[in-house]
């Protein structure tokens, strides 16, 4: 059974690394060169299939964040964390390959674009949902404190669209795409999707292992600590008498 | 609902009550408000001050400290003693609970406001005369949308633990599209002189409203048990 | 030992025992998340009853009290004051009153502020009236005025009582009320539930003094591990047994 489990594990990575040969050797001898920005036009079909699972991965955080205010039970908030790392790491993927875009296209790193902004808003929120976690002693407490944020969090990525779009876009950025292109996209979207949802599982299994592990401890302290006050109670023969 | 509303004003009583008699809050918030926006005006240096327009983000950055000072003290007399458990003892909905904090704190945060807001706009060269009005209305339902998030944040994050740290830490990034919004309609409004449109001000009202129903029904959920 | 159950004593003057359940649970049980508190509670109190629960740390004590406080929602059946418990209990939450561990009070407000807040959420009429007349009950009418972090711990607590009865609720539940007290205080505190008892409250006690919980109990439950093990009236046991229970 294990075997078994160990060799489809292994086969699901190894079917992810040969579909990214398969996209990336198609993206530099099958697909055409875009006109106006050239090669560097390419990074599009990584970024979009990337942003694309970003907001998968949020959206995995969100309903496990419900799930987790729900019915309590850790193995939602495992899957929120795990959830949220993949998502933020992601977006960090997103902020990279956009920051190159914009240096070829306007010359520039950073512009404070709708687009960019909203990807380094995107970030922090779900930065914050990692960071602010170890902060809280109280893994229910913690738990808690997280749901709630993963929840909020979701329901604000629309807010946060919306109001970058008030800023000024002084970079309008659509590209017409050849029907070739958006068949490059797709053949990055597969293995792309694969790795984010694979390494989402990946991390929620190691959480859950480390866990169980913690908990059985604990309960195996719990029944020893009412061991203990039960001695001490015995000993001291109560309060007053 | 004459019952909520006696219930609604017993307890925001009780949380202005306890404002008055330990006076913490609205003097050490407004102190250190004033504090954060010196030393931004210090740091931006003449030529940003010229501009003028560095002080709507400057206010925010003192708001959303005081904020969450605020918030954090309005939760902060529930928790010590148990206090409470008591209240979700008694006879009251939950949400009453909920609109109760955030009407004090929205209280507190206006009276920090009044003397923070002066002060800043005055060391910033800021002229409001050009539309006092959009002014008072844009920061004010950005405030209510803030508040409506910073309640429920300070009844989830448990204060007995880490201060401050994690409260802002939750509360800002969400409150960033309020941010943004905000401080952009003001900008267009002052330095290209152009009103406010409908369009702006519907979007910066949808956004409290939203952050005011998903905290209320959020905050239910929280106070359920086992979150201990 | 006898094993003769708490019902096997209405044997007594009838008066003493009337009126409906005040309580009455079966199949109780309360799950938290991953953890299962609670099961299998079967308990039903009378008025004019004290129950003290008795039980090692984490057995589920104060779970139970919650449990019945309505602020936890529980799996099995849940009768109080002949309703079932559903959704909406705020109706009867309000004829509960609670003391807990902590005081569960502003200490920066004066005793008299803190009822009458509680009374005003509560809904009773003349708060001040009330406030004033528990202050005196309890032995703290002169202090009235005074905030309650000026307080010893003992007159906390009794403020804490006080706010517990400002709503005259008829089901009293105690989490460890002794706890931290001196003698006097002690004493006092059980004299004021022995009262309080007498005009038809029932009142359950969480407790760990087994020796001080016979000596004043109408009838006693033990509570281990989640389950309530035993659950007796008092005059059937002795400490001895009681203790081999408890500590079993």
């Amino acid at each position: 059974m294990k075997l078994m489990k160990n060799t489809l594990i292994t086969a699901y990575w190894l079917t992810t690394v040969a579909l990214f040969i398969f996209a990336l050797v198609l993206v530099f001898t099958w697909t055409p060169t875009e006109s106006t920005m050239g090669d560097v036009q390419k990074i599009f079909y990584l970024h979009f299939p990337v942003a694309i699972n970003t907001f998968l991965a949020c959206l995995v955080n969100f309903i496990a964040s419900l799930a987790y205010l729900w019915t309590r039970r850790r193995k939602y908030d495992d899957l929120a964390v795990a959830s949220a790392t993949v998502g933020v790491l992601l977006c960090t993927i997103v902020l990279m390959t956009g920051m190159i875009w914009g240096k070829s296209a306007w010359g520039e790193w950073w512009t404070w674009s709708p687009r960019l902004t909203f990807s380094l808003l995107l970030w922090l929120l779900y930065a914050s949902y990692l960071m602010v976690r170890p902060s809280i002693e109280s893994t229910t407490r913690r738990a808690l404190v997280a749901a709630v944020y993963g929840v909020v969090a979701f329901l604000d990525v629309p807010l946060v669209w919306l109001s970058v779009r008030l800023m000024p876009d002084i970079h309008p950025n659509t590209i017409a795409l050849e029907p070739k292109m958006w068949l490059t996209v797709a053949a990055f979207a597969l293995p792309v999707t694969m790795l984010s949802f694979g390494l989402i599982f990946s991390r929620y299994a190691l959480y859950r292992r480390e866990n169980d592990r913690v908990e059985a401890r604990q309960q195996e302290e719990e029944f020893n600590e009412t061991a203990d006050a039960a001695a001490t109670l015995y000993h001291q023969g109560g309060l007053t008498s | 609902m004459m019952r909520t509303l006696r219930q609604l004003r017993t307890l925001v009583a009780k949380d202005l009550r306890l404002e008055a008699r330990t006076r913490q809050t609205v003097g050490l918030v407004v102190v250190m408000a004033i504090l954060i926006v010196t030393v931004l005006g210090l740091g931006l240096g003449p030529q940003q001050l010229a501009s003028g327009f560095a002080a709507p983000a400057v206010l925010w950055v003192a708001y959303l400290f005081a904020g969450v000072l605020c918030f954090e003290k309005t939760m902060a007399c529930e928790r010590h003693d148990g206090a409470l458990a008591a209240l979700l003892l008694a006879p009251v909905d939950r949400g009453v609970i909920y609109f109760a904090k955030l009407i004090s704190n929205l209280i507190l945060i206006a009276a920090i406001a009044i003397v923070v807001t002066p002060v800043a706009l005055v060391l910033f060269g800021f002229d409001l005369s050009a539309a006092p009005g959009a002014f008072v209305v844009t920061v004010g339902v950005s405030m209510i949308g803030f508040a409506a998030i910073g309640t429920l944040f300070s009844a989830a994050v448990n204060s007995t633990g880490v201060r401050g740290g994690p409260l802002a830490m939750v509360i800002f990034p969400i409150s960033l599209p309020l941010v943004l919004a905000s401080t952009h309609m003001l900008i267009k409004c002052f330095r290209d002189g152009e009103p406010i449109t409908q369009t702006a001000l519907a979007i910066l009202i949808a956004f409290a409203l939203i952050y005011l129903v998903v905290s209320w029904l959020v905050f239910e959920m929280i106070l359920a048990p086992g979150s201990e | 030992m006898t094993t003769l159950s708490v019902t096997d004593r209405f044997d007594e003057p009838a008066a003493v025992k009337t009126g409906a359940a005040m309580v009455c649970a079966s199949g109780l049980g309360v799950r938290l998340g991953d953890r299962q508190i609670l099961r299998d509670i079967e308990l039903t109190i009378r008025p004019r009853t004290m129950l003290v629960l008795l039980g090692a740390n984490g057995a589920g004590k104060s779970t139970l009290l919650g449990a019945l406080a309505t602020l936890t929602p529980v799996t099995g059946k849940l009768e109080l004051f002949g309703q079932t418990v559903n959704r909406d209990a705020a109706a009867l939450r309000a004829r509960i009153g609670m003391i807990g561990h902590q005081p569960m009070l502003y200490r920066d407000l004066t005793a008299r502020e803190n009822l009458v807040f509680f009374g005003d959420l509560y809904g009773v009429a003349q708060p001040q009236a009330r406030a004033m007349q528990l202050l005196q009950r309890v032995g703290l009418a002169d202090r009235a005025e005074d905030a309650v972090k000026t307080f010893s711990r003992g007159m906390t607590q009794r403020v804490a009582i006080a706010r517990a009865l400002m709503h005259e609720p008829e089901l009293l539940l105690a989490d460890e009320p002794f706890s931290g007290l001196d003698l006097a205080s002690i004493d006092k505190l059980e004299a004021l539930l022995d009262e309080l008892r007498h005009e038809g409250k029932a009142i359950i006690v969480a407790h760990h003094d087994i020796a001080h919980a016979l000596r004043f109990a109408d009838e006693v439950a033990v509570m281990r591990r989640g389950r309530m093990t035993m659950h007796k009236a008092a005059a059937q046991l002795d400490e001895q047994a009681l203790r081999q229970e408890v500590l079993a």
